[in-house]
C-alpha cells in the first residue's frame, strides 16, 4: 500500500502549497491611469528606477484610511511617497476627470479623493464590482497651484484599499512645470541591422539576431521578450 | 475565512476533476494567423511542479480572453495605436497558446481550470464573456478607452502571474516563458498608458 500512502501524502500537501502561494503574492488591484498617477508614470517609463511599481502599478495596497501614496503593504512601493522624484505634473482647471484601471474586480465600498486632509470628492461604490470604464469627474474649486491628489479605492469585502497619487498644478497659467518625458523616441534601425527592443519594424524589415537573419511578418513595436527566436509569429527566419 | 473555503473548493475541482474545458477555441481570423505557419513551438522539459502547471493553465485561460478582447479591438478600435497593439497581442498570444497547450499535453495535465484558479487569487477576474459582450456595445472614443483600460489591466494581471511563476516554478522553459510574459506585458502596458494619458 505504498502507492496509496504516497498518493494520500500528495493530496494532503497540494492544498497547503497552493493555498500559501496565491493569496499572499497575487490578488486583485487597481490604480489611476489618467491623469497619470505616480505608479502609472513608473509603468509607462515616464519616471525611471521605480522598482516594484514599474511592474505592478496596481499593487499600492494597504489598510483603509492611510495618508500615503504607497499603501504601506509593500516596502518596495515606498518610492511612491518620495516627493523629490521627477513626477510629471498635470495642469488642470478646477474640473478633472479621473480614470481607473483594474487588474481584477473587487466589490467596492467607495472611492475617495483627498488633497491633504480634505476630502474633495466621494463616490459610493454600492458594494458592486467596478464596470469599465470607471471615470469620476471631480471639482477642485478652492485649490490652486501645486497639489498632490490622493485617490483611494476602498474595497467592500476586505480591510484593504488601493492608493494612487496624482501631482497637479491647479489653475496654472503659463509655465509648464512638467519635465519633458525621459523616454527616447524609437528610431528606425539601419536596414539589416541587429534586432533591438522598443523599435518599430514594418512588414518585411530584415534584422539579424544571434547570428541568424529574420524577416518581420507583422508590423509591431518590438519589446524585450519578443526577440526573433522567441516570437516566430512576428519573425520569419531567412 | 471565506477565501480559504473558496480556495479549498477550487482545489477540489482543479486537483481532482481533470475535466478540460476550453472556452471559445480558435476564432476565425482573416487568414493572417501567423502562428499556424510558424515553426513548431519549443518543447518543455518533463520536470515541473504545481506552480508550473497552475501558471500554464491560468495563462491558457488568460491568453484566450486576451485574444477575444483583441479581436474586438481589431474590429472596433478607432485609434491606430490601439488597433496595432491589438493585432500584435492577438498574433503573439495565439503562438503562446499553442505552445502552452503542447506543454500541458506533454505533462498529462488538462488545459482547463484556469478560470477557476483565478477565483482563488482574490476578487473576480477582470475579463469574462459578459464584460467582453458589454464592451462590444461601445463605439468610438468610449470603446477605445474601455479597451485600453481593460487590456492594460488584463496584462497587468499576467505580469503578476509571471512574477509568481518566476519565484515558485521549477520548469526552466516555463520560467523563461514567464520572464518573457513579464517583460512583454510590461512593455505593452507602457504603450497603453501613454495612449490613455493622451485622451
Amino acid at each position: 500500500m505504498k502507492l496509496t500512502r504516497k498518493a494520500a501524502l500528495v493530496m494532503a500537501a497540494v492544498p497547503a502549497i497552493v493555498f500559501i502561494t496565491p493569496v499572499g503574492s497575487a490578488s486583485a488591484h487597481g490604480y489611476v491611469s489618467s491623469p497619470p498617477s505616480r505608479q502609472a508614470q513608473c509603468a509607462s517609463g515616464a519616471v525611471q528606477n521605480c522598482g516594484g511599481p514599474q511592474w505592478e502599478p496596481q499593487s499600492a495596497e494597504g489598510n483603509k484610511g492611510l495618508v500615503t501614496c504607497s499603501g504601506e503593504d509593500r516596502q518596495d512601493f515606498a518610492v511612491l511617497n518620495d516627493d523629490s522624484k521627477p513626477w510629471q505634473v498635470t495642469n488642470t482647471g478646477t474640473t478633472l476627470t479621473m480614470t481607473w484601471t483594474f487588474t481584477a474586480r473587487h466589490r467596492t465600498r467607495d472611492y475617495e479623493y483627498y488633497i491633504g486632509n480634505t476630502r474633495v470628492h466621494y463616490v459610493d461604490g454600492g458594494s458592486a464590482a467596478p464596470v469599465d470604464p470607471v471615470r469620476h469627474t471631480i471639482n477642485l474649486s478652492g485649490f490652486s497651484g501645486r497639489q498632490k491628489l490622493r485617490a483611494v479605492w476602498n474595497i467592500a469585502d476586505t480591510v484593504k484599499a488601493f492608493y494612487s497619487c496624482v501631482d497637479l498644478n491647479i489653475g496654472g497659467t503659463g509655465g509648464n512645470p512638467t519635465p519633458p518625458p525621459t523616454t527616447t523616441n524609437p528610431t528606425p534601425p539601419p536596414v539589416g541591422g541587429t534586432w533591438a527592443a522598443n523599435t518599430y519594424y514594418a512588414v518585411g524589415a530584415a534584422v539579424t539576431y544571434g547570428g541568424s537573419s529574420y524577416r518581420c511578418r507583422q508590423a509591431h513595436t518590438s519589446l524585450t521578450g519578443w526577440e526573433p527566436p522567441n516570437a516566430a509569429s512576428l519573425w520569419e527566419k531567412i | 475565512m471565506r477565501r480559504l473555503v473558496i480556495v479549498v473548493a477550487v482545489l477540489a475541482l482543479a486537483g481532482c476533476g481533470g475535466e478540460a474545458i476550453v472556452p471559445g477555441g480558435q476564432s476565425a481570423h482573416g487568414g493572417h494567423d501567423a502562428a499556424s505557419t510558424a515553426p513548431p513551438a519549443p518543447a518543455a522539459s518533463a520536470r515541473f511542479n504545481d506552480a508550473d502547471v497552475m501558471f500554464a493553465q491560468m495563462m491558457v485561460d488568460h491568453l484566450q480572453l486576451g485574444i477575444s478582447l483583441s479581436q474586438l479591438a481589431l474590429a472596433k478600435a478607432t485609434k491606430q495605436e490601439a488597433k496595432d497593439l491589438a493585432g500584435v497581442i492577438d498574433t503573439t498570444q495565439r503562438e503562446e497558446l499553442a505552445m502552452l497547450k503542447s506543454w500541458l499535453k506533454l505533462w498529462g495535465k488538462p488545459e482547463g481550470g484556469g478560470a477557476n484558479l483565478h477565483a482563488a487569487h482574490g476578487g473576480q477576474p477582470l475579463l469574462d464573456d459578459k464584460v467582453i459582450n458589454d464592451t462590444k456595445e461601445k463605439s468610438g472614443a468610449e470603446f477605445d478607452l474601455t479597451f485600453l483600460n481593460l487590456m492594460a489591466g488584463h496584462q497587468g494581471a499576467a505580469v503578476e502571474m509571471a512574477l509568481t511563476e518566476k519565484k515558485e516554478g521549477s520548469n526552466p522553459e516555463t520560467m523563461a516563458y514567464a520572464e518573457r510574459v513579464a517583460s512583454t506585458r510590461q512593455g505593452q502596458i507602457a504603450q497603453m498608458l501613454k495612449v490613455i494619458s493622451e485622451q
